[in-house]
C-alpha cells in the first residue's frame, strides 16, 4: 500500500530527531495524525479513514497493543508503521473503510 | 447478514459503548497486576469481547476496536486519533482504565454502513 510510505513520511516529518519531551508530545501526536490523515485524503479515493498514532517514551516499560474490525474483507483494510529513534517508539496505524 | 434495524438514520451510541467496553476490561483485567506473558492474551481478549458485544447491537455499522496496555514504570505514553469520515452518523469512544499496575486505553471507532 503506498499508505506506508505516507504514514512513515509523516512520522519522519513531525518528529524525526526529536527527543522525548513531555511537554511537546501532545502536539507532536496531533501532527502525526493531521499529516497522515490529509496526506490520505489527498489520494482521492472512496474512503473513510482513521489514524491513530502511540507515542512512548523508552525506560523499559512493556507495551502491548491489539486491534480488531468488523468490516467488509474484500474492501477494507488496516496498515501499522512502527517507528523509534533513542528516545521513544512511535506506533502509527490507519484504518480504511470503503465508502 | 442479520437484519439491521430500518428506517431513521441511526447515530452512534458512544455511552453505550463506554459502558460495554468498561464491562468486558473489567471481566479481563480486573483484580490482575501486569504479567509480560499473559499481555499478549489480555489485549486480545478485550478486543474481542468489546467487538461481539457492540455487533450483537445489530446496528448497521463496521467497527474497529483497538486495546493498548502498558506497564506503570513512570513512562510517558501519549495517543491521539483523527478521522476522515461522515460526522453526522459516524462516531468514537475512548475508555481509559487503571489499576496498580497497568494502564489500559482502548478505543471504538463505529463507520455507518450505507444501507
Amino acid at each position: 500500500m503506498d499508505d506506508y510510505q505516507t504514514e512513515e513520511e509523516s512520522v519522519e516529518a513531525a518528529i524525526g530527531g526529536n527527543a522525548y519531551q513531555h511537554s511537546r508530545v501532545n502536539q507532536w501526536s496531533t501532527s502525526v495524525v493531521e499529516q497522515c490523515l490529509s496526506q490520505l485524503s489527498k489520494l482521492g479515493k472512496p474512503f473513510k479513514y482513521i489514524v491513530t498514532c502511540i507515542i512512548m517514551q523508552k525506560n523499559g516499560a512493556g507495551l502491548q497493543t491489539a486491534s480488531t474490525c468488523f468490516w467488509d474483507n474484500s474492501t477494507d483494510g488496516s496498515c501499522a508503521v512502527r517507528w523509534e529513534n533513542k528516545s521513544m517508539y512511535c506506533i502509527v496505524s490507519v484504518f480504511g473503510l470503503a465508502i | 447478514m442479520e437484519e439491521y434495524n430500518s428506517g431513521d438514520e441511526v447515530i452512534f451510541n458512544s455511552d453505550e459503548a463506554n459502558t460495554i467496553v468498561k464491562e468486558c476490561i473489567e471481566g479481563v483485567i480486573g483484580g490482575t497486576d501486569y504479567d509480560q506473558s499473559k499481555v499478549n492474551q489480555w489485549t486480545a481478549n478485550i478486543v474481542e469481547h468489546s467487538l461481539t458485544h457492540l455487533v450483537k447491537q445489530g446496528r448497521p455499522f463496521k467497527y474497529i476496536v483497538n486495546c493498548a496496555i502498558m506497564q506503570k514504570t513512570g513512562a510517558g505514553l501519549h495517543t491521539a486519533n483523527s478521522c476522515y469520515w461522515d460526522t453526522a452518523t459516524d462516531g468514537s469512544c475512548t475508555v481509559r482504565w487503571e489499576n496498580r499496575t497497568m494502564y489500559c486505553v482502548v478505543s471504538v471507532f463505529a463507520v455507518a454502513v450505507a444501507l
